[in-house]
């Protein structure tokens, strides 16, 4: 009893304590103190690459709050940049980060419900669907065009055209830029004379080619081809890639997912998806084990540790191998693609040529896949004036050719490249731990990507995380567990994405996919 | 429980003491509680200008139930195999009787058998699933089933385990004390945690078990892409978590009891397990139904442990009703994922209400 | 030295039963805190090392960092204190409040006798429903709230005086118990709209609040088991020298049940320690609790075994410290002569 009379006050002391309020910004002397600066230092003297200079009060006294994901990455530079940015401009950056899971709903609520907690959300440009049909952000078209520190023109036109527009408007502002890509063990390929896979068939061929071998030097026996295929850990994605080059083949406009007439999901019933659905579980004849159970960490940690002679990934792994047994033994490439393509209107498939795959490459249809498309900073429209032009400059900011540059050669950012100015200096790659080889090889790649006029836009139709995160995962995982064939997953697919197009208004969804996909210069 | 005439007329004590607590709960419960009744007979839905619940009526629940999600839910239901019959059959048989002979008794009400008859209905009716998924070529549990299969398995093992540590830590043997703080720790954790250590633990490629694996030649041997070794993985990452709440309670009871009794009967010459069945056992009865009542309610929303180790794969082996719930609401489906949630509402109603008019009133009888 | 495991009276088990019993709690200990020590040994590794392959023990089998540590504590620094603090303050108050509350309701349903009336109920239920509906759609709140109550007074003096109906402590106490049955996450986006109209959004108030209010069934039902063995004897003699119910409590339950409260005091501090999704849904940036930061090292590219580690060590200890410091209590029962009940 005593006991329990002693805990009462304590509880109450601990909470009077507790004023121990994060949102008090750190005093001006404080923080130069801690940058190491004489107190009255002006800001022309910051550590602070030079910007176009904003005047060092600008936004004296205003708090913006931003929401994104704990990753570390994603955050770590905004975290990290916001004291130089309140350096310049006074004004403060509250990141405020939360669980990959949990951004888009918690975004949400705090639009929807007009709580309005946050100025800004740096998230997945794929959400666009469902936050601008309400109105919840901002319509930053004018602003980002007479910007200098942003230098717009020089984002690559797919991420300003795809990425940031909606609608003919622009919503956002790029900070990364993601697609897939294949990497492969440059030395093991090398040394054998093999060349980096062009087609999926050819990707099978060299992961069976090397599955069973050892492949870095620990006695033991590694795989031919490592891909993450766990159910919930946003999988979904890799079948896109696998499927893009069956499905699209007159470019970014032609849509992967649905027909432009009808609103069909491509992904269903038809000849394209069942080959695709089979080379995708081919794959896993040649991998780890517990394939079925690794998300992307798992895979990445497989390759960089050298245990994997191919594996497909965002731009990370080119960033992550400075200090593994797989430095400077890394090559990474174009994803595979197909020499089929599927005529939509019969659902079979039929040879690449001049017609049916305008870009194709010696006969090869390339569909690089956008996947995610890159973490973008959003405005909440709802925000006052003060704090939406305070949150614009701090992501104009961090989107800026000199601070981006440093950003993206980072792996523990998570940002990959998404400027034409990214990929005319390698100095900063070589800076990070790449060889002039690797890092040309690695740009190479991305550029490739980035420049095939037949790339992939991910989905981005209002409730798209319904028709990815819950029907087509659950679908997919069902086919690799064997509980369906390739006909029950493309009618659970079709049926399903039906579902929702229908719930939202067939004509709704028709005209917001046609509209994600058109081009607006 | 008669109560004591003396405190009877007590006025104050006998509405501080409680209505505090009802209030409170009701206040926080109500609103909730009917917010997300109305959810779960609508519809999100975005248009410009806002987020709208739009009203759909029972359509979530036809889904789940009839509909798109009904694999899901229910499973895959296909003609039983002859085991599948002969369960079938036999349920069919001893429910009649028990039906028939409890009419004869002519104990009970017409009440009371009209609500019998209705329960030998479900039974019935849940055990024709039952086969039909199980038992079935091509057939598939759904969500429903592994769920009850999570719960009364992992009951099972953690009762007998939280049990029979308690009796083994109640004895005089060195280091008590220290066994009875260490076997405390699985449930400190937060269950998030447990699932990301228990992922950690049964990595085949980097955790800590590897080496047995190889040197027992399984290298190469997986358990996620099994159904059933995969509902085991999660069975047992719940019971490392939760057995320390059974064997708490019970070495608490066990201590608390009067030893004079089970004293005597062992100078009388009975042997510990005489003992036990007939004096120990007994006494802890009570506590025992009610502490597997609280694991059977919680025990329902297993859903950190699938979602974490598997995402409720491989396939949808081992997709909890709260996970599918879950599921739904990160896609922001959340008319359907209130659904979800009122169904395991009902059903676990159910199962609690049976529980503790059968067992729990039979057991503290008996004690 | 003697034997440990000597028989130490007749009713002891027998040595090499002893034994016995000592090895199996031995194994079940190793089943316990092999994994706590591959948690240990992981929060030393980089991430490289953890890829490469299992690593058992640190300066033997590889080199460990405080990398991880120094993350989590240093770099993150104030952004791990505070959900710290949070989870501290918000467990040992909403446990403290809930054990008060609780353990009074469990006394009244052992001790007293209550019949509701179900039509009351029905009216009461069923005016609050007026009430909110009149919110819903936009009526003032006074208006709503003045309908129900008074909807409530004329059901209660008209239908609630003849109804005869009644229902017993069992179904108060099954009533509490059933408000554990609903999952979370149907009623996580009301309680969001319920906290956010009252203006306690990502507070600790707001965790608090609905921590006591899941948490009270289980104290409840916990000690309503203690309290129904305790013998009546002393109580019965208190009351009748004149003890008020109040006195009674205090003076005479309480001091014996220290034990039983105390064990239900760690029980339901745990549950309000590691809760998850009701402060994932209420909290943002100032309420965030230690569960959301050890959820948050799953990255979209990996879970962060190394930085989760460090995380869910500095949660459980101070719960282990505290069960270290009650443990004694425990052992002196959840129930005292439940033979005697």
């Amino acid at each position: 009893m005593s006991r329990l009379r002693t805990i009462a006050p304590a509880a109450g002391l601990i909470l009077i304590l507790s004023g121990c309020s994060p949102q008090a910004s750190p005093s001006p002397s404080a923080e130069a103190a801690a940058s190491g600066e004489p107190t009255s230092a002006p800001p022309a003297e910051s550590a602070a690459p030079a910007t176009a200079g904003p005047q060092g009060d600008k936004f004296k006294g205003i708090n913006v709050n931003i929401l994104t994901f704990n990753g570390p990455q994603v955050a770590e530079p905004l975290q990290r940049r916001a004291p130089d940015w309140e350096q310049l401009t006074g004004g403060h950056v509250n990141v405020v980060a939360v669980g990959f899971q949990t951004i888009y709903d918690k975004a949400l609520l705090d639009a929807s419900t007009g709580t309005n907690a946050f100025d800004a959300y740096v998230f997945d440009p794929q959400w666009l669907g469902d936050f601008t049909g309400p109105g919840y952000l901002l319509d930053i078209t004018d602003r980002v065009k007479s910007d200098a520190q942003l230098e717009w023109d020089d984002i690559g036109p797919f991420f300003r055209d795809f990425n940031a527009t909606y609608n003919g408007k622009v919503y956002t502002i790029p900070l990364d830029g993601d697609f897939h890509m294949v990497y492969y063990r440059s030395d093991l390929l090398d040394k054998d004379g093999v060349a980096p896979p062009k087609t999926w068939d050819d990707y099978v061929a060299v992961a069976q080619k090397y599955h069973g071998q050892d492949l870095n030097g620990d006695g033991e026996p590694d795989y031919g081809s490592c891909i993450a295929k766990k159910k919930g850990a946003q999988s979904y994605w890799w079948i896109i890639s696998v499927a893009a080059g069956l499905i699209q083949g007159k470019g970014t406009n032609d849509g992967a997912f649905f027909d432009t007439s009808n609103m069909n999901p491509l992904f269903g019933p038809n000849d394209a998806m069942t080959k695709a659905l089979q080379m995708y579980k081919k794959t896993t004849e040649f991998g780890p084990p517990d394939e079925l159970n690794m998300d992307v960490g798992g895979t990445r940690g497989l390759f960089t540790t050298g245990r994997c002679a191919l594996t497909m990934d965002w731009g990370d792994i080119g960033t992550l191998t400075p200090g593994t047994y797989a430095q400077d033994k890394t090559g990474a490439t174009i994803t595979p693609g197909w020499t089929e393509v599927l005529d939509r209107s019969t659902g079979k498939l039929v040879a690449c040529d001049a017609t049916t795959c305008p870009d194709a490459v010696d006969g090869v249809n390339y569909a690089p896949f956008a996947s995610f498309g890159g973490w973008s900073g959003a405005i909440n429209a709802a925000a006052p004036k003060e704090q939406q032009d305070a949150v614009y400059d701090f992501l104009s900011y961090m989107s800026s050719p000199a601070i981006s540059g440093l950003d993206v050669t980072l792996g523990k950012t998570g940002y990959n490249p998404y400027r034409t100015s990214h990929f005319s200096n390698l100095q900063p790659w070589i800076d990070a731990g790449l060889s002039e080889a690797a890092a040309t090889n690695y740009l190479g790649a991305i550029q490739a990507s980035l420049q095939n006029k037949n790339m992939v836009l991910d989905m981005r139709i209002p409730q798209t995380k319904r028709y990815q995160q819950d029907v087509l995962d659950t679908a997919l995982a069902q086919y690799l567990a064997g509980e369906l064939d390739e006909a029950g997953a493309e009618q659970a697919i079709a049926a399903g994405w039906n579902q929702v197009t229908d719930e939202v208004g067939r004509d709704q969804q028709l005209a917001a996919y046609v509209a994600s996909l058109g081009v607006q210069r | 429980m008669a109560a004591v005439g003396a405190w009877r007329s007590e006025g104050a004590a006998r509405w501080l003491f409680i209505w505090p607590t009802v209030l409170f709960v009701l206040f926080l419960s109500l609103f909730p509680l009917i917010a997300s009744v109305v959810i779960s007979f609508s519809r999100l839905s975005f248009h410009q200008g806002g987020v709208d619940l739009v009203f759909v009526g029972f359509n979530n629940y036809e889904q789940e139930l009839f509909g798109l999600e009904r694999s899901h839910f229910l499973g895959v239901l296909n003609p039983p195999g002859p085991i599948g019959w002969l369960v079938l059959g036999l349920t069919i048989a001893l429910t009649a009787i028990a039906w028939t002979r409890a009419v004869r008794r002519g104990r009970v009400g017409a009440f009371g058998l009209a609500l019998r008859l209705i329960g030998g209905i479900l039974l019935i009716a849940w055990v024709w699933i039952l086969v039909q998924a199980l038992t079935s070529e091509g057939g598939r549990p759904g969500a429903l089933i592994v769920t009850f299969i999570f719960v009364f398995v992992g009951i099972a093992l953690q009762y007998t385990l939280g049990l029979g540590l308690a009796l083994l830590a109640s004895q005089r043997v060195p280091g008590r004390r220290f066994f009875r703080v260490t076997f405390l720790i699985p449930l400190t954790i937060t269950p998030v945690g447990v699932g990301y250590m228990f992922l950690m633990l049964t990595d085949t490629s980097k955790g800590p078990l590897e080496p047995i694996w190889v040197a027992l030649g399984l290298r190469d041997f997986t358990w996620v892409t099994d159904p059933w070794l995969a509902r085991a993985a999660v069975i047992i990452g719940d019971t490392w978590a939760w057995t320390p709440f059974v064997f708490i309670v019970l070495l608490a009871a066990i201590e608390g009891l009067d030893h004079e009794i089970h004293e005597a009967a062992l100078t009388d010459g009975a042997s510990h397990w005489q003992s036990f069945r007939h004096i120990i056992f007994p006494a802890i009865l009570p506590v025992s139904t009610t502490i597997v009542l609280i694991r059977l309610i919680e025990g329902f929303k297993i859903v950190d442990m699938p979602n974490i180790l598997l995402g409720g794969g491989p396939g949808t082996a081992t997709q909890s009703l709260t996970l599918q719930a879950w599921i739904d609401w990160n896609t922001l489906n959340l008319g359907r994922s209130a659904a979800v949630a009122y169904l395991l509402l009902i059903l676990v109603t159910v199962v609690a209400t049976v529980y503790i008019s059968f067992v729990r009133r039979r057991a503290t009888e008996y004690a | 030295m003697r034997n440990p495991f000597r028989r130490r009276d007749a009713t002891d088990l027998s040595p090499p039963a002893k034994f016995g019993a000592f090895m199996l709690l031995v194994a079940w200990s190793m089943v316990v805190l092999f994994p706590i020590y591959w948690l240990f040994v992981t929060s030393f590794k980089t991430p490289y090392q953890v890829d490469k392959g299992p690593f058992y023990v640190p300066f033997v089998d590889f080199t460990p960092t405080l990398d991880a540590w120094e993350y989590i504590l240093v770099e993150l620094g104030n952004d791990t204190l505070r959900p710290y603090l949070n989870t501290v303050i918000v467990g040992l108050a909403s446990t403290t409040i809930a054990l008060a509350m609780g353990s009074l309701t469990a006394y009244a349903l052992v001790r007293f006798v209550y019949r509701p009336k179900v039509a009351l109920i029905g009216a009461f239920i069923l005016s609050v429903v007026v009430a909110l509906a009149v919110a819903a759609f936009g009526g003032p709140l006074a208006v709503g709230v003045a309908g129900g109550v008074a909807l409530f007074v004329i059901a209660a003096q008209t239908v609630g005086r003849r109804a005869r109906w009644t229902l017993a402590n069992s179904d108060i106490a099954f009533w509490l118990i059933s408000q554990r049955i609903l999952p979370p996450i149907a009623v996580a986006i009301p309680m969001y709209v319920l906290f956010q109209q009252v203006g306690l959004l990502d507070s600790i108030v707001a965790l608090i609040i609905v921590y006591v209010a899941t948490n009270l069934p289980i104290v409840v039902w916990l000690m309503r088991e203690y309290f129904a063995s305790l013998p009546r004897e002393l109580e019965e003699s208190a009351a009748v020298d004149g003890a008020s119910a109040f006195r009674i409590v205090r003076s005479i339950v309480l001091p014996i049940s220290v034990p039983g409260l105390v064990a239900t005091f760690l029980i339901v501090l745990i549950f309000a320690w590691n809760e998850f999704l009701i402060a994932l849904v209420l909290t943002s940036a100032d309420a965030q609790t230690m569960p959301l930061q050890v959820a948050a090292q799953n990255a979209t590219r990996g879970p962060q075994w190394w930085a989760m580690s460090v995380l869910i060590l500095i949660m459980i200890a101070p719960v282990i410290v505290m069960a270290l410091a009650l443990e004694r209590y425990i052992t002196k029962g959840l129930l005292v002569g439940a033979l005697k009940g």
